[in-house]
Parts: structure tokens; C-alpha cells; sequence
């Protein structure tokens, strides 16, 4: 199965053989062994068992999370895919495998898309670049430094697969430019910008959001309201600040997003920030989701879990409890069938009303965009919230920028995601405006012009700060591009969802063919799905939030309880590495006279030790 | 413990882990005990050097073992290999690293540096940067800060160079990344008179009056935080900054400060129903310099911001009692 335009895989990036670990004997020994994926890098299986607890139709962020925590809660598990490649709807694809998914969205061979138009430059496949140098997500996610995902990352030790970067710039687009978020005490604090009272209202905000659950009385009020109402009676704070909250720091689409939920939001940023650096969030390198269902699917697959890619479902039979596959082999099952919309057998009657729209504008372009990453980074968000673009956008557009040191793309180029939620043909209309004012900013912002123009910033020799010239972007207003950007790749497409943008996960949708009360509800005849679950699609969420918590509420629903929802402990073995890492005898030899590697020596675990 | 997850011990487990720590007990018992019959026969070899750096390893915090390794060392001093200094060094530089708040390692490492020969400045150079590199991981190590104050005297002494303007500098950098550095705005205190009588500050008002904006953007930005207060509190009573204005002008300076603070304390009311405590004392001391010094007519509100604070702040209300019987 091994098809020769695919990007490497994570396993042979990260091989089973190679130890990674170098900090002491002990922990070299007790690293679990990971065997190769079958499809990646083995011939599928001859044989599938004759039963098992679970089957996983698809292998998505969500199927493939709870396949993990199914696996090493103890349930045998077999998890297909009837694409050639991991990830479905959460899939890094190609410009080679991109092509044929346009070309099967629009034959309705995947449902749940709709409305796919690809155009792709001859500079790709023919020279310049390959296909293969393209890491290209279906629904590109950022995650949280403070978030379940990523506990639970570090606690199946998943992380030890993937390879993370920070991301730490947040950019406002308002009147024509960018401004980049202030959201630091120490922003806050330096920049001269800022009115004396709105400096103090955002910090009184910012104390506030991060134990808002506990303060009742300040938001109580507010319960039903919308969250701009509560920001400007209750913290005074301007049309700006407001926006920032709402938009870049809490990531809504919608002025109207009531205030709990709000503040949830705002908050999950704030206390993400500082936990493993100045940045709030991270993203996997090589591509996003994609690469974490991989990982979660070779975590499953240490568990003894068994993959079948190119294979579908056929139909599933709650009486006898066989399900059967397009090779025509069977499988008895003990627990449960679920599926994922995409995914789902000829005849299916019981698909959730997917009737939410994502949709996506997602282009590669001839330019690094290294202007809006911040130092030594590779990526931004910039978001444009309603009513500051062209077409008059009534939701917010959000846009991850993924540069060339992420490795989703080669040099000199870059990814631009573009996500909204607005239904229908003014969907379309608010990410095009939204590619031109990213379009225009870009080409003016890395204009020669500009690379003279240093510092907006003057400080004097006390620290004072003065501000010497207008704000960039503004000033560059007139300006008018010499040259046009080229567009590499152009991919437009709707996805549907059954998960309201920006919501928590439906659990409804787990309900169908669910006994009501002590009457089994009518299974419909005929039908191939009768007694299976399915999963909920991604949503436009641009965090992770969403997948683990569908995974949990399916986990639970199988198991009974989310009590061993990945209840791993793989720590006794840090106990010793603790030990160890205290006295270290080779130490003296990486001790060099110069300061910095004198210093640098396990930065991390000095650094904790700082903290007191 | 923050962020560590408390491990339920299998019975397995724990007694492993017991065994181990009792094998660790009887290697200290056994260094501690072989240590102090050194330390009391004066007794001092290569080999007892040796086991006072495995006993440091396991406790930095035994002075007294600090103390008979320095006496060790002096006796020592013809037979040391020529690398000793540089390992000395590298073993508290290691020391700090597991344990920066010991103080007793800090004082070896100064004792080392004055003891390594020649005490040349590159020495003390690379010293100041390992000083800057221990404050960018915690900059509000007051050790560290101390620290730097020596290495820094050391460095001037030898360079006859003057540093002052290099150290503020420092400290605005310090608390611009964060304003809660009680160290840092201190440490700013203490450079300014220095700075102003040695004529370094070209033009001393407008000096002054950035500062003042830099303080009241400081309050404005962290009402909460008493670094900032007490820095205001020093900045409006030091004599450094008072002896260069003119009464109008130090009489303006006053009022930009409180009518600042009366903002944010209005603010604070509507926001939360209670006064800033942190305002109300500072209105005290900014009227008792309107009045008793600068013979403002104003109407004395001082006896009615110390109620406030003996109803909002009871834990102190004798020390507010005390300020309302003193004129």
C-alpha cells in the first residue's frame, strides 16, 4: 500500500528503533516498544480477529483518540479506514492526494463535503515544487498549552511522537491593518499606546477572567447576555479591547456569544500563556490533526489494537452483532460499532443531521509571511472580526498562517487557512475578502519599502518609552503593490458538521439508536447502521477542545464510565530519572567554561527549581 | 506539590522506595559523622576535600561543612591541581543551579572568586553574566540580586569604570517584564541618589518628570502590586528628587501622583464596592507632605482615610490608631 507521492509518515520520522531518550539508563530500557502501522509501513493484516469489543469506522482525531483510550482501557479494538491514508476528516494530505479528494467530494463519494474547487499553480509537480513537500490539513487546529488534549498527550505519552512548535502572535485586523494582541501584563504595562484607565481596565479584566466561575457576582448578571455587553458596563473597556477579548483572545465568531461561555474561552488563552514559554498555544509540526490521529492510532496500536486501511463497512446487524467489510470479511462484535459520518455504510439511515457549515478557504502562497510570526516561530493567527472586511462580514473569519519551518510547506512559502462559519454563497464572499486584505497587508508588508523603516519603538537611555511614528500597517495605507501574490494552491470547500460552531459537542447525536426508557427504539429495516454510534465531525473550532470531548462522551458511553478515560500511569519509571537526574556523573564533561552551555545544562528542571 | 501528581505507592513500590532512601540515610550518617571527627582533629587530605563535596552534594544547606572545606582548601593550597579553582567554581555553579536560594553557596562561590588567583577581571565579567543568566530564569531571586550588587562593586573597582547607568537600565528591563519586582524597583531606589550626586542624570527635570509617568503608569497598569507603592512612597519623599524642583513644581508633581490615585480608587469603588487600601495609604502620605511641609491650604481628609482603613484593614488598626494620634 505504499503509494510513492505520500508525505513520510511519523514512524519513519520517528522509527521504533531510534531511542530518543538520552537522559539515563533506566528510562531507555522502559520505553514501550511502537510498532509500525499497518498500511504505512507493513502489508495490511491477512487476517482480521474473528470478534472484538469495538469497531472504529474511520480513523479521525476523534475515532482515533478514543481507539487509544479504548485500547489501553482493555477492549479489543479494530479500527478501519477506507481511504489509503490515516486521518479522514482530520487528514494532512498531499497536493497529489488533495486532487483526488476534490475530485471524490465532487463524485459525492465523501459525504460531508460539499462544493470543492481546487486550483493549483504549474509551479506544483512540475519543478519548482512537489507534491510531497505540501502537508495540507483538512481541518487545521491550534492547541492550548493548558488543555485536556495536551494532558493527555503527555499522560499516553503520545507527545513523545510528534514535534511541537509555539505559536505566540495573535493579530486584530482592523481599519485595513493588523495589530498584534496585548494581552501580557508586560505588554500591557509598556505599551505607550494605551490610555492610562484602559491599561488598568484590561488588568482588572484579566485578574478577573481567570477565576470568573468563583466571582458570581460580577457576571451573574450577565448570564444570558452577550459578552460585549458585560465587557463594557462591567470592565468599561473599549470597542478594541473588546474585540481582541472576543475575537483573538477567546477566538468566537459571533458578537453575540453569551458571557459564560465567553469568558471560558478568554480564559483558556490567559492560562495557557507562560505554561511551557510566553506563548499560548502550540501546534504539531509536519501538520496538525493528522499527525496527532497517527499518533493517537500507534498509542491504540502499542495497546493491541488492529488497523485495516482501504477497508469500509458494509453493514453492521445489532441482532447478531456481525459486522461485515467490502473485502467480505466479518467480525463479531461484543461492545459497540461507531462510525464517523464520512465513513458510513450504503444504506445508512441513522447519520445525524449534519446541518452546520464550515467553510474553508485554504491557499498556499509564493510568500514566507515571516512578518506576522514572532521571533523564531512559524506561525500566526489573525483574525478578522465582523464588519471589518469588504463584503461586510457579519461572523468573524479566522485565518491560520502555517510558514516553512513548520514543514507543511518548502521554502519561500506558506499556508493561509482561512475558516468561517457564515452559511451559503456570503461565506465564500467573507473568505475571499478576507484572502484580499491578508493579500494586500502581506505584499506591503514585505515590500523593500518597508525593510529600512526600524523600530516603531524608540527607547531612551532610562527605559522611557516614546512612540516615534504611526503604527505599521497604517502608514502604509496608500501603499500600492508593485507585484501580485501568487497563489499556489486555491482549495475552497464546505464541510458539514452536526456540532454548532463554537459549541461544546451535541451529545444528542450519541443517542440515536439508543433504547428509550426500557423500549428498544425502532430500528429502522433495512438500513446498514441499525445500533451504531457516530462520531461528530469537526467543527470550525480552530482548538482540539471539541475532539476530546466528543471522545470522552463516546468513551463513556461504551465503557459505561469516563473513570479510565486514558487513566495511564507510565511514571514509575520518572521517579528514578527524577533520582538520577539529581546527581548526574557525566556532568562534569558537558560542563563547559563558557556560561551559556555552563548554564544551559537541563534548563527545564532548573528552571522549575527556580520557581518558588 | 504545584503541578506534580501525587502518586498513589503500591506496597511494591513503596518498599523499594524506602530502601533506597535508607541507603541514602546511611551514606549521609557515614559522610556527616567522618566529616566532623576531620573537622574536629583539624585533620585536612585531597580525600577529605572529596567527601566534603559528596556530603554538599547531598545537604548545601550544612555551613558548617562549607566552612571546614574552606579550611581544607587554604591548607591545601600548594598541592591543588591548576584546574582546581575553575572546578571549585563549576561545582557551586552546579550547586546554585539544584538550590539557588542556599545562602551559604553563594558565600563559597564569593569566597572562591576572591581566592582564585590573581582575581582577574574576566573572571568577574563572566561572573556578572552568570548573574544575569540566574535573573533571566528567576528574576526576583533576591540572592541573586545582592550578588549582583558585589560582582558589580567588584567590576567597577577594577575597571574604574562607573556601572550606574548600565544597572538601571538593567532594572528598567527587569521591571518592564514584570512590575511585581519588589528586587528590581529597589534596587532602582538605591541607584538614583548615587546617579543624580555624581551628576550622571544630563537633565534632571524632564528625568524626573518621566519617571513620574513611569510610575503612574506602573499603578495604573497593577494597583494591587506594593513593589509599585512603595517605590512611589520613596520616589515623592527621597531628597534626590525633591532638591531638583522648585515648590510649583514639586507641588505639581503631588497632584499628578493623587489625582491619579483618586482615579483608581473611584474606580475601584464602583468596580468593587471597597476602596483600595494601597490608595488610601498613599493619600496619607501625600497630604501630610501638602500640609505639614509645603503649607497647602487643603482640606485635611486624613483622619478619614485612616477610619477607612481601620474598618477595611483591621489587622493593622493599631498602627492606624497610632499614625491618626501623630499630627
Amino acid at each position: 500500500m505504499i503509494n510513492a507521492e505520500r508525505r513520510r509518515s511519523m514512524a519513519e520520522r520517528r522509527p521504533s528503533t531510534l531511542n530518543r531518550s538520552s537522559f539515563s539508563a533506566e528510562r531507555k530500557s522502559s520505553i514501550a516498544v511502537v510498532p509500525h502501522l499497518a498500511g504505512i509501513e507493513d502489508p495490511l493484516p491477512e487476517t482480521t480477529p474473528d470478534t472484538v469489543d469495538v469497531v472504529l469506522v474511520g480513523t479521525g482525531l476523534v475515532e482515533s483518540i478514543l481507539a487509544a483510550a479504548l485500547s489501553w482501557q482493555g477492549s479489543s479494538v479494530l479500527q478501519i479506514d477506507s481511504n489509503s491514508y490515516y486521518g479522514d476528516t482530520s487528514a494532512t494530505l498531499t497536493i497529489d492526494q488533495l486532487k483526488q479528494w476534490v475530485q471524490d467530494v465532487n463524485k459525492s463519494n465523501l459525504k460531508c463535503y460539499e462544493n470543492a474547487k481546487l486550483h493549483i499553480s504549474s509551479n506544483i509537480g512540475r519543478g519548482l515544487y512537489k507534491s510531497r513537500e505540501f502537508g495540507i490539513d483538512l481541518s487545521p487546529k491550534i492547541l492550548f498549552a493548558k488543555s485536556d488534549l495536551l494532558s493527555i498527550l503527555l499522560k499516553s505519552r503520545v507527545h513523545q511522537y510528534l514535534e511541537f512548535q509555539s505559536l505566540s502572535n495573535f493579530h486584530t485586523y482592523e481599519n485595513d491593518s493588523f495589530e498584534r494582541l496585548t494581552n501580557t501584563k508586560q505588554e500591557i504595562f509598556t505599551n505607550p499606546s494605551l490610555p492610562l484607565m484602559t491599561k488598568r481596565n484590561l488588568m482588572k479584566f484579566i485578574k478577573f477572567v481567570l477565576n470568573w466561575e468563583t466571582q458570581a457576582e460580577v457576571w451573574e448578571m450577565y448570564r444570558d447576555k452577550p459578552v460585549a455587553a458585560f465587557l463594557v458596563d462591567k470592565f468599561k473597556l473599549e470597542k478594541a479591547q473588546v474585540y481582541e477579548l472576543i475575537f483573538s483572545i477567546g477566538l468566537c465568531y459571533n458578537i453575540d456569544v453569551k458571557t459564560p461561555e465567553a469568558l471560558q474561552r478568554i480564559r483558556r488563552y490567559l492560562t495557557s500563556f507562560d505554561v511551557y514559554g510566553p506563548f499560548p498555544v502550540l501546534y504539531s509540526k509536519y501538520g496538525g490533526p493528522g499527525e496527532l490521529s497517527q499518533g493517537f492510532c500507534r498509542s491504540a496500536a502499542v495497546a493491541g489494537a488492529t488497523y485495516k486501511l482501504n477497508e469500509s463497512l458494509v453493514s453492521y446487524d445489532p441482532d447478531t452483532k456481525i459486522a461485515i467489510f467490502g473485502d467480505g470479511s466479518k467480525v463479531g462484535v461484543t461492545e459497540k460499532v461507531v462510525i464517523a459520518p464520512t465513513q458510513c455504510p450504503e444504506n445508512s439511515r441513522n447519520v445525524p443531521k449534519q446541518k452546520y457549515e464550515v467553510q474553508r478557504l485554504t491557499c498556499v502562497v509564493d510568500k514566507p509571511c515571516s512578518e506576522w510570526f514572532g521571533e523564531g516561530e512559524y506561525s500566526s493567527v489573525v483574525v478578522f472580526p465582523p464588519n471589518s472586511l469588504k463584503s461586510g462580514n457579519r461572523q468573524a473569519v479566522q485565518a491560520l498562517i502555517m510558514g516553512a519551518g513548520s514543514d507543511v510547506c518548502p521554502t519561500g512559502t506558506s499556508v493561509w487557512y482561512l475558516t468561517s462559519t457564515e452559511s451559503g454563497p456570503r461565506g465564500e464572499m467573507d473568505l475571499d475578502a478576507a484572502l484580499g486584505a491578508l493579500e494586500e497587508s502581506i505584499m506591503r508588508e514585505s515590500s523593500a519599502d518597508i525593510e529600512n523603516d526600524e523600530g516603531i519603538m524608540e527607547v531612551d537611555n532610562s527605559g522611557h518609552m516614546t512612540l516615534n511614528s504611526v503604527k505599521l500597517g497604517q502608514s502604509f495605507k496608500e501603499y500600492i503593490p508593485r507585484e501580485k501574490l501568487q497563489i499556489l494552491v486555491k482549495l475552497y470547500f464546505k464541510q458539514l458538521t452536526s456540532t454548532p460552531p463554537f459549541e461544546v459537542v451535541d451529545s444528542s447525536i450519541f443517542d440515536i439508536n439508543e433504547p428509550v426508557g426500557s423500549e428498544l427504539k425502532k430500528l429502522i429495516p433495512g438500513a446498514s447502521d441499525n445500533g451504531v454510534l457516530y462520531t461528530p465531525l469537526p467543527s470550525a473550532e480552530i482548538s482540539y477542545d471539541e475532539a476530546i470531548t466528543a471522545a470522552r462522551m463516546l468513551f463513556q458511553k461504551i465503557v459505561g464510565s469516563d473513570d479510565d478515560f486514558f487513566d495511564l500511569d507510565f511514571d514509575d519509571e520518572d521517579e528514578q530519572i527524577d533520582e538520577s537526574a539529581v546527581v548526574d556523573d557525566d556532568e562534569d564533561d558537558k560542563m563547559n567554561m563558557t556560561l551559556d552551555v555552563e548554564m544551559s545544562v537541563e534548563p527545564v528542571d532548573f528552571a522549575g527549581e527556580m520557581e518558588i | 506539590m504545584h503541578g506534580i501528581k501525587r502518586r498513589e505507592l503500591t506496597q511494591e513500590l513503596l518498599r523499594k522506595k524506602r530502601a533506597r532512601d535508607a541507603e541514602k540515610i546511611t551514606t549521609y550518617r557515614t559522610l556527616t559523622e567522618r566529616v566532623l571527627t576531620s573537622k574536629a582533629r583539624g585533620y585536612y587530605t585531597p580525600d577529605e576535600l572529596e567527601i566534603t563535596t559528596r556530603l554538599l552534594e547531598l545537604n548545601p544547606e550544612f555551613n558548617a561543612v562549607w566552612n571546614y572545606r574552606r579550611d581544607a582548601i587554604l591548607t591545601l593550597k600548594e598541592q591543588l591541581r591548576s584546574d582546581f579553582w575553575v572546578n571549585e567554581l563549576k561545582f557551586t555553579t552546579r550547586q546554585l543551579q539544584a538550590y539557588p536560594k542556599v545562602y551559604w553557596i553563594w558565600n563559597h562561590r564569593l569566597w572562591c572568586l576572591n581566592e582564585y588567583p590573581g582575581s582577574p577581571i574576566e573572571r568577574w565579567q563572566l561572573e556578572l553574566a552568570l548573574v544575569n543568566k540566574l535573573l533571566s530564569m528567576d528574576a526576583r531571586n533576591f540572592h541573586s540580586w545582592h550578588y549582583r550588587k558585589i560582582v558589580v562593586k567588584r567590576l567597577e573597582q577594577m575597571s574604574r569604570k562607573n556601572l550606574n547607568q548600565q544597572e538601571l537600565d538593567y532594572t528598567t528591563e527587569k521591571i518592564n517584564a514584570n512590575i511585581s519586582n519588589f528586587s528590581a524597583w529597589h534596587q532602582r531606589a538605591s541607584l538614583l541618589p548615587k546617579m543624580f550626586a555624581m551628576g550622571q542624570i544630563p537633565d534632571e527635570k524632564s528625568f524626573i518628570n518621566r519617571e513620574l509617568q513611569y510610575i503612574i503608569n506602573a499603578m495604573f497598569t497593577d494597583a494591587e502590586d506594593q513593589s509599585v507603592w512603595y517605590y512611589i512612597k520613596w520616589f515623592v519623599r527621597s531628597d534626590c528628587i525633591v532638591s531638583k524642583l522648585n515648590t510649583e513644581e514639586y507641588k505639581n508633581l503631588l497632584q499628578q501622583i493623587k489625582n491619579g490615585i483618586l482615579l483608581i480608587n473611584e474606580d475601584e469603588k464602583d468596580f468593587s464596592g471597597k476602596e483600595n487600601m494601597w490608595c488610601l495609604k498613599l493619600l496619607c502620605v501625600l497630604e501630610t507632605i501638602q500640609i505639614a511641609q509645603l503649607k497647602l491650604d487643603i482640606v485635611p481628609k486624613r483622619s478619614e482615610y485612616l477610619d477607612k482603613l481601620i474598618k477595611f484593614d483591621p489587622l493593622r488598626q493599631n498602627r492606624y490608631r497610632y499614625l491618626a494620634q501623630r499630627p
